[in-house]
């Protein structure tokens, strides 16, 4: 059975406008909120340049984005909504990677594609536009670096769930870069995972 | 005036937007690993970070919703308005009623930071809403027709560190 990535869309669109009296979106086992992406890109590249872009920051953010990736897909792929909308749409455990990536289109992280996925070993990762890479475009100019931190952490955080060790222990086994970005004036941002080497 | 938020809240293919602006769906996890990581690396200057990055996007943001609704005129209902919207957003409930022109009182008796926050790192020592404090800071400053840094907001109070709800007070800074 094919992934219907409509059906994973409407079940997010659908799932975030439930709210409780709280004013809190509990969805996919975790909290969700809707925030403006200029908030985010304000924070990274703040930070990223009060720490003198030593890597530092960028190291961080890398971090942050594969963490909470780790956390939420894991969330999301115990939760009933995966279980009766996801679910019986996954086959083999690659399908879980298309399944968490329409998840993350449905969020507004971009027009994420997978470009190539070799089990266990490689993960690569497409988009054209994604916030990160516009908003730093907008505010500095051209880029000599990636700067889609989040989903160059969360790249890596989709191996980890699906080849890594049991939750909790595989967080980081993978590790993602970007090897061409938007923000650097290519065609488009493209995030490579593979294995972790210490 | 009722709002019709789902209309408001649009896709257009991968992007998602409220009232124009692009916005992003983030869990928890995500945001208060942010919170974290800039207040452990930078102290009182990540959490000025925090609060200015939410002061410029939510006066952005609500600068843009007001021009998209130019039959709410009062501050009355702007502040209305404020308020569903954070609640819209996931962001919480808050309470505008104790604010004018010249600042006040805004509570907060639950927000997606301090459920997050609890959730994921547990009670904290001191204030920590520096996202709300900044986004009442921007969206005050677009009510009333002020620029950025109008306002100065901080948080008397907080439910990070187990209040029974966030105060905040506004002043003209
Ligand atoms: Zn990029
Ligand atoms: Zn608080």
């Amino acid at each position: 059975m094919a992934i219907d990535t409509d059906k994973i869309v409407h079940a997010v669109m659908h799932g975030s406008r439930i709210r409780e009296e709280k004013g809190i979106i509990p969805l996919f086992g975790v909290y969700l909120s809707m925030i403006s992406v200029q908030y985010y890109n304000g924070i990274s590249f703040g930070f990223e340049k009060a720490t003198g872009n030593d890597g530092f920051a960028e190291n961080l953010l890398v971090e942050a984005g594969q963490e909470c990736g780790y956390a939420t897909f894991q969330g999301v792929r115990s939760s009933w909504e995966w279980e009766e909308v996801v679910k019986p749409m996954i086959e083999d455990i690659e399908d879980q990677i298309h399944c968490f990536v329409s998840i993350a289109i449905a969020f507004g992280w971009g027009d994420l594609t997978v470009q190539e996925l070799v089990p266990g070993k490689k993960l690569v990762i497409r988009a054209t536009d994604l916030y990160e890479a516009k908003g730093y475009l907008d505010v500095y100019g051209k880029a000599d670096s990636g700067k889609c931190y989040m989903v160059r952490g969360v790249t890596g955080a989709l191996m980890d769930l699906v080849y890594g060790d049991d939750y909790p222990e595989g967080c980081f086994q993978y590790t993602a870069v970007e090897t061409s970005c938007v923000a650097k004036g290519d065609p488009y941002c493209e995030f490579i995972a593979q294995r972790t080497t210490s | 005036m009722t709002i019709d938020w789902p209309e408001k809240f649009a896709r257009k293919g991968h992007e998602l937007f409220l009232s124009g602006l692009p916005i992003a769906l983030h869990c928890h996890h995500y945001n208060m690993n942010l919170q974290k990581t800039l207040e452990t690396s930078l102290g009182s200057e990540g959490v000025l970070l925090l609060y200015t990055a939410a002061e410029e996007s939510s006066h952005a943001g609500f600068t843009s919703f007001l021009e998209h609704h130019p039959k709410i005129v009062t501050a009355k209902s702007k502040l209305e308005l404020a308020s569903t919207s954070y609640q819209y957003c996931g962001l919480g409930i808050i309470n505008f009623t104790k604010i004018g022109p010249e600042g006040g009182i805004v509570t907060s008796p639950h927000s997606h930071h301090v459920t997050g926050w609890l959730a994921k790192f547990g009670k904290r020592q001191n204030v920590g809403c520096f996202f709300t404090g900044g986004w009442v800071a921007g969206v005050l400053a677009a009510i009333y027709n002020k620029h950025i840094g109008y306002f100065s907001v901080d948080e008397l109070e907080c439910k990070m560190s187990l209040s029974k709800e966030c105060v905040f007070e506004v002043k003209i800074a």
